[in-house]
């Protein structure tokens, strides 16, 4: 300021008052101006100054001002906001002393609700192995189990178990490091490569818990401002995993293509409006929906995803190691190249009986999230036996396509059993031989030609698609609330394992935490390695538990 | 700064001390002089104690090496071989003989079934210490470790000339080699996956030194590790194995008690668990997936960590991601240490709670943000937080630095907070009964509100835990995301689980008597809480030899530990390197401030330029990991080093720092002379 004011004391018609003021200025602004001189370098800021002043005395005016506020912003950032923000209270220390003594936290945690205890008090423990065939810890029973996911079998293999006891002798079982520090086994990297092989994309990428994967490799690519359109009953890993990237969400109905086209087009229209930069877009879908069993119809799905410029991340958590002539997931039960799918997401736990999660994509998809997924960098890399385990399943699921021929056999007689008490019952002979509905994507087990006549006794129905091994169960007439619903279904799984010794489960939900919270049901997985009597039993047993809860409900 | 919030602290908590501990033995523990009297001190000439202890334990024969060995010869002669040679060449050429098969075969003779090159064997007992809060050692120094300027000006013009070098390359990159630049740069539909400007740090920067990430191996990450060798032909952007294969000495892998292992007790009780429940979890937890072991797992973790409950998780990060979610919300206050680690930042953006920040362990800072927070309450609209949750690590993993948990439990009483302790590396490592920060600092544990940790580290498995009362346990097994969402987890791993933490605990009945000469101390202040594990609460079939059942091996590993920690970061800083963290942390951060030496530490220890030629693989870290200014070199150490092995290290780095300018402090001591120290410098406060 000093500089664009003093100088002005050379002017004419000087008001005899201001003369003295403006030699203590002039006279500051010289002592000012041989300090400067004294700081090496000035010399040039001052000429720089005296030079703009002459040429327009309003620039330096300007130039001094904007240099102020960019000090003052300077500092402001360095309190934080708080104190200087107009809601700051200025307060004295007594007065916070006593604010400190004032203050009462609620609990940490609240006191359980009845649903709570009812939740807990209904899961079941079982006493030893787990797998097809389990003992229950509270009544010491042998039951049939169709609540744990065993598409294959593979849960009990002693192939398995020989695979893990000879990993265990030579690799021990933590890894004790996060892949970037000395974590990169090389039974890691013999997955990765099979199971990019497997599915023929470009290269593949293992994460040490299948619900991590999700959740942390979106938000590796997904930034704040890109835009990613979401089906709305998609799971939760997947929820939380949009919640963290905090890009923009637009929403679809569940598994609805034409609504998913109205939503691309909404969006479409919007950046034309808008203009601004291109921003990263991408569409979410699950391969088979965890929440229901439903399917994604992949083929509209990658049609829509390649008119309107999207990138498509697919969960297949559920379906890989289910769908498919050899299990690879929707994209070979449609016969649409995985390398296709820009980011696919695969579970080890559900689909080869080991554990972890792995993303397949191509060469830079998966060195990226090598480097920026926190779960897999800051997070101890997988136990070397779940990796091989996981490779010897791959193996066997390869080379037996029995395996997922039985698995559609069982789920077959499995849902014609139950139509009987679905609105639109299926006919009684299978209209498509059991092969015939896996190897070939063109006839999907709707062939089974559904008999026109609504049922009259219909009390559940079930979305699930015809070829999903992950069954839910929904009731017709649900009750007023979900807690009603909740409880007459875990009557049914009561009544269910009273009667006929097999375990389902009702499908479990984080109430309150959900963005959408789906309706209840009942979850059924099945197995190829069951045999057809046991899913035979197993699906009568269910009708009938289902006839007797629910039938005497209305 | 914490020690302005309570100046009385030594004082108050020898003299009152907690509830939990007997008293006699408390102020006689408290002091690093007692721990060393206490300690049984062999006389390296009367070997029958030793023996009677040597072969009571099962492992080494009486020819055992007891010497402080002061020079590699006496270290060496031991086993029989011996230094006539005067000249320098001859000995060193004597001492590349002697170490040429080193990291599998001991200097000594053992009968233990465990490999030498997973679990060193080392039987000298004056190698041990306890690792406990010595009240005069000061919990956090507030060490001043600037470098000196020419460090800092270089460190930083580095940093300009790689980003200056790395935007020209990428300027003409994408102008003249578009291709390799393709999935940088957006198509005419589609923005490019990932920005370069983003990926700028680790493309121009990180790429220069990859050859230090990620390095394969094979087999068992213990004492020692199998690196598969392998070298890129094109800057780093792609590696080929080469074939062979290189075992160096492992201060990389969190294995602080040597847990990782493919032989021995638990070895083979996770055999003969794969046999019964084979390796899969099969889903949720919720879903009719909670086996038997699941829940005599968590009764144990429970009893471990002092607690009323617990609940096990199959990942250490998901832990954290999916529980914090689970108690705070809107409304609610988060607190967070700056230097957190990801997966607590990943929960607590989830859980939708407010966060603030305060500077690393500084419980003056803590202090001043808590009376900020509460008596402004929430921003707008004043209303009271609903609670505030301060999260905090027991140990920090790129620091060393211990929680400075006295002064956090006298804040907690007078502002009412909840504490969150991320113990995922004290767990295991820390204590006299290895039970992390509250037993560290004879804390009663139920002052903690959420206890977690993870399994990767010191129990050699995977996974986390959460441990706290009964309530908060059963709230969250409805509301953790992972509970009800993610898979359990695996029969296998929660056998590692049970057999180490149980080896470490010791299992009633039968738990080892005390012994007279014995150092009494972690028995006699084990609190009440601490008790052992009881035979009736593991699996039945578990089937553990009876060095691990009466906890005598969890001791010795303990002691081990402790010992090698104190050691090496007392070492270090004898030889004038700028060090971080706390002597009792197996964490040892060495600052190297310039970036462009990171490489060359890492591979000069691997490739050795000493005479054992005895490769070493270390960790180095650098921004954004640590702030810009301190790239570190991180030891990470294990009960199953010898100390053979320190001394290797410290050798080791005494020749790199050398070269590579590292002894940026005042080094009083040679290496030799650290050596012949060892006992001394781990006993002496500093
Ligand atoms: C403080 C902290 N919390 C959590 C974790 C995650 O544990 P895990 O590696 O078991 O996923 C780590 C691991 O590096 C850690 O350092």
């Amino acid at each position: 300021m000093a500089a664009a004011a003093a100088p002005s004391s050379s002017g004419q018609d000087i008001p005899a008052p201001l003369v003295p003021i403006l030699a203590i200025l002039a006279s500051a602004y010289r002592s000012f101006a041989s300090a400067l001189t004294r700081i090496p370098g000035s010399p040039i800021v001052i000429r720089y100054i005296e030079s703009s002043y002459q040429n327009d005395p309003w620039r330096s005016i300007l130039e001094v001002l904007l240099v102020a506020f960019a000090v003052r912003t300077l500092l402001k950032g360095r309190t934080r906001g708080d104190a200087s923000s107009k809601n700051w209270v200025k307060l004295r220390e007594e007065e916070i002393d006593e604010l400190v003594d004032e203050w009462v936290p609620q609990p940490l945690v609240d006191e359980p609700s009845d649903v709570d205890k009812f939740t807990l008090a209904s899961v079941p423990v079982i006493n030893g192995p787990n797998g097809l065939r389990v003992k229950l810890a509270s009544s010491g029973k042998m039951v049939t189990n169709l609540a744990t996911v065993d598409w294959t079998g593979m849960i009990e293999s002693d192939k398995m178990k020989q695979v893990a006891i000879d990993t265990l002798k030579l690799y021990g079982v933590g890894s004790c490091g996060p892949s970037g520090f000395y974590g990169t086994i090389d039974v890691h990297t013999k997955f990765e490569e099979e199971v990019s092989s497997f599915l023929g994309t470009e290269s593949a990428i293992i994460y040490s818990q299948a619900y991590a994967t999700i959740s942390s490799a979106i938000p590796s690519f997904a930034k704040r401002g890109d835009i990613i359109v979401a089906d709305k009953g998609v799971n939760f890993a997947i929820h939380k995993g949009l919640e963290i990237s905090r890009s923009t969400i637009k929403w679809y109905a569940h598994n609805d293509m034409k609504d998913l086209e109205r939503v691309l087009q909404n969006v479409e229209k919007e950046q034309k409006r808008k203009g601004g930069r291109l921003t990263r877009r991408f569409i979410i879908s699950e391969g088979v929906f965890e929440n229901d069993g439903m399917m994604v119809d992949l083929p509209k799905v990658m049609e829509l995803k390649r008119k309107y410029k999207y990138r498509l991340i697919l969960d297949e958590s559920y379906s890989f190691g289910m769908i498919g002539a050899h299990g690879r997931g929707v994209t070979e039960y449609y016969s649409i190249p995985a390398a296709e799918v820009d980011i696919l997401i695969g579970s080890m736990g559900n689909g080869l009986g080991a554990g972890g999660g792995f993303c397949a994509g191509s060469y830079h998809v998966c060195k990226h999230q090598k480097i920026n997924s926190s779960a897999s960098v800051f997070s101890a890399a997988l136990p070397a036996m779940l990796a091989t385990t996981a490779s010897s399943a791959l193996a066997t699921i390869q080379t037996q396509p029995a395996l997922f021929t039985s698995l559609q056999a069982n789920i077959l007689l499995f849902r014609q059993i139950l139509s009987k008490i679905e609105p639109i019952p299926m006919s009684d002979t299978p209209a498509t031989s059991a092969t015939g509905l896996t190897a070939s994507a063109a006839t999907p087990l709707t062939g089974s030609s559904p008999s026109k006549t609504p049922n009259k006794d219909a009390i559940i129905h079930i979305p699930s698609h015809p070829s999903s091994a992950l069954i839910h169960i929904f009731l017709l007439n649900a009750p007023g609330t979900m807690e009603e619903e909740e409880r007459i279904l875990q009557d049914v799984v009561d009544e269910l394992l009273a009667k006929s010794d097999v375990i389902v489960t009702r499908a479990r939900r984080l109430r309150g935490q959900e963005a959408f919270e789906p309706e209840p049901s009942l979850k059924v997985c099945l197995s190829g390695a069951l045999s057809r009597k046991e899913t035979e039993k197993a699906a009568k047993g269910l009708k009938e538990a289902l006839i007797k809860v629910c039938g005497k409900k209305r | 700064m914490g020690r302005t919030t309570r100046p009385s602290l030594a004082t108050t908590s020898t003299s009152t001390p907690p509830t939990s501990y007997s008293k006699g033995s408390l102020s006689s523990a408290r002091s690093s002089l007692i721990n060393v009297l206490s300690r049984p001190r062999l006389p390296l000439t009367s070997l029958s104690t030793a023996t009677a202890l040597a072969q009571s334990d099962g492992q080494l024969t009486p020819e055992d090496d007891y010497s402080t060995a002061s020079s590699y010869a006496s270290s060496v002669s031991s086993s029989g071989g011996s230094f006539s040679g005067n000249s320098k060449e001859d000995n060193a050429e004597e001492i590349a003989k002697a170490y040429r098969n080193y990291l599998e075969k001991p200097f000594v003779n053992t009968k233990s079934g465990i490999k030498h090159s997973e679990f060193g064997h080392c039987n000298n007992p004056n190698w041990r210490w306890t690792s406990q809060w010595n009240t005069d050692e000061p919990i956090h120094p507030e060490e001043d470790l600037a470098p000196p300027l020419y460090i800092l000006v270089s460190t930083y013009f580095s940093y300009l000339i790689f980003i200056i070098l790395g935007h020209m390359r990428d300027f003409f990159g994408k102008h003249f080699a578009v291709s390799r630049y393709a999935h940088l740069l957006p198509t005419k539909d589609y923005a490019a996956l990932y920005s370069d400007f983003d990926s700028f740090y680790v493309r121009r920067l990180k790429k220069r030194i990859d050859d230090c990430f990620s390095r394969p191996v094979t087999q068992v990450p213990g004492r020692t590790i199998n690196l598969l060798d392998r070298e890129s032909s094109d800057q780093n952007e792609h590696f080929e194995l080469t074939g062979t294969q290189t075992r160096a000495l492992n201060v990389s892998s969190y294995n602080y008690l040597g847990f990782a292992s493919s032989t021995g007790g638990c070895a083979d009780a996770v055999e003969s668990s794969i046999r019964r429940y084979g390796v899969a979890s099969g889903g949720p937890r919720h879903d009719a997936n909670t086996l038997d072991l699941h829940q005599q797992c968590e009764k144990l973790v429970a009893k471990f960590c002092g607690a009323e409950s617990s609940m096990v998780f199959s990942m250490g990060f998901a832990t954290n991601s999916t529980n914090i979610p689970a108690l705070v919300g809107k409304g609610c206050l988060v607190i967070s240490d700056e230097l957190n680690h990801a997966s607590i930042r990943f929960g607590v953006r989830l859980s939708g709670a407010s966060v603030r920040m305060f500077k690393h362990n500084d419980m003056g800072a803590l202090e001043q943000l808590l009376r900020e927070v509460i008596s402004q309450g929430q921003p707008r609209t004043h209303r009271p937080w609903k609670k505030i949750l301060v999260i905090v690590e027991g140990l920090y993993s790129m620091e060393g630095s211990l929680l400075n948990l006295p002064v956090l439990i006298d804040l907690k009483r007078r502002y009412k907070f909840y504490v969150y302790v991320d113990e995922a590396h004290s767990i295991g490592a820390i204590g006299p009964n290895g039970r992390g920060v509250c037993d560290y600092f004879g804390i009663d544990p139920r002052e903690i509100d959420v206890l977690m940790g993870t399994f990767t580290k010191s129990f050699g498995a995977a996974g986390g835990y959460v441990a706290g009362t009964k309530e908060l346990i059963d709230r969250l097994r409805v509301r953790s995301h992972a509970y009800t969402y993610a898979d359990a987890v695996s029969p296998a791993i929660l056998t590692q689980v049970i057999s180490s933490m149980g080896s470490i605990m010791g299992v009633a009945p039968p738990l080892a008597p005390v012994k007279e000469d014995d150092d009494a101390m972690s028995v006699m202040s084990r609190p009440i809480s601490y008790g052992p594990a009881l035979a009736s609460q593991l699996p039945p079939w578990l089937n553990l030899p009876a060095t691990l059942l009466n906890g005598t091996e969890g001791r010795e590993r303990l002691r081990r530990l402790a010992f090698n920690s104190r050691y090496l970061s007392s070492g270090l800083r004898k030889l004038g390197f700028l060090m971080y963290g706390h002597r009792d942390s197996p964490i040892i951060p060495l600052l190297i401030f310039n970036p462009g030496k990171m490489p060359y530490f890492s591979q000069m220890m691997l490739k050795r330029i000493g005479p054992d030629l005895t490769p070493i693989v270390v960790v180095v870290v650098a921004y954004p990991a640590t702030p810009l200014i301190t790239s570190r070199v991180r030891f990470c150490l294990s009960a199953s080093h010898t100390k053979n092995d320190i001394d290797l290290i410290l050798r080791a780095a005494d020749e790199v720092g050398d070269v590579l300018d590292l002894k940026l402090g005042e080094q009083t001591m040679s290496v030799e002379e650290v050596i012949a120290s060892a006992e001394e410098l781990v006993a002496a406060a500093f």
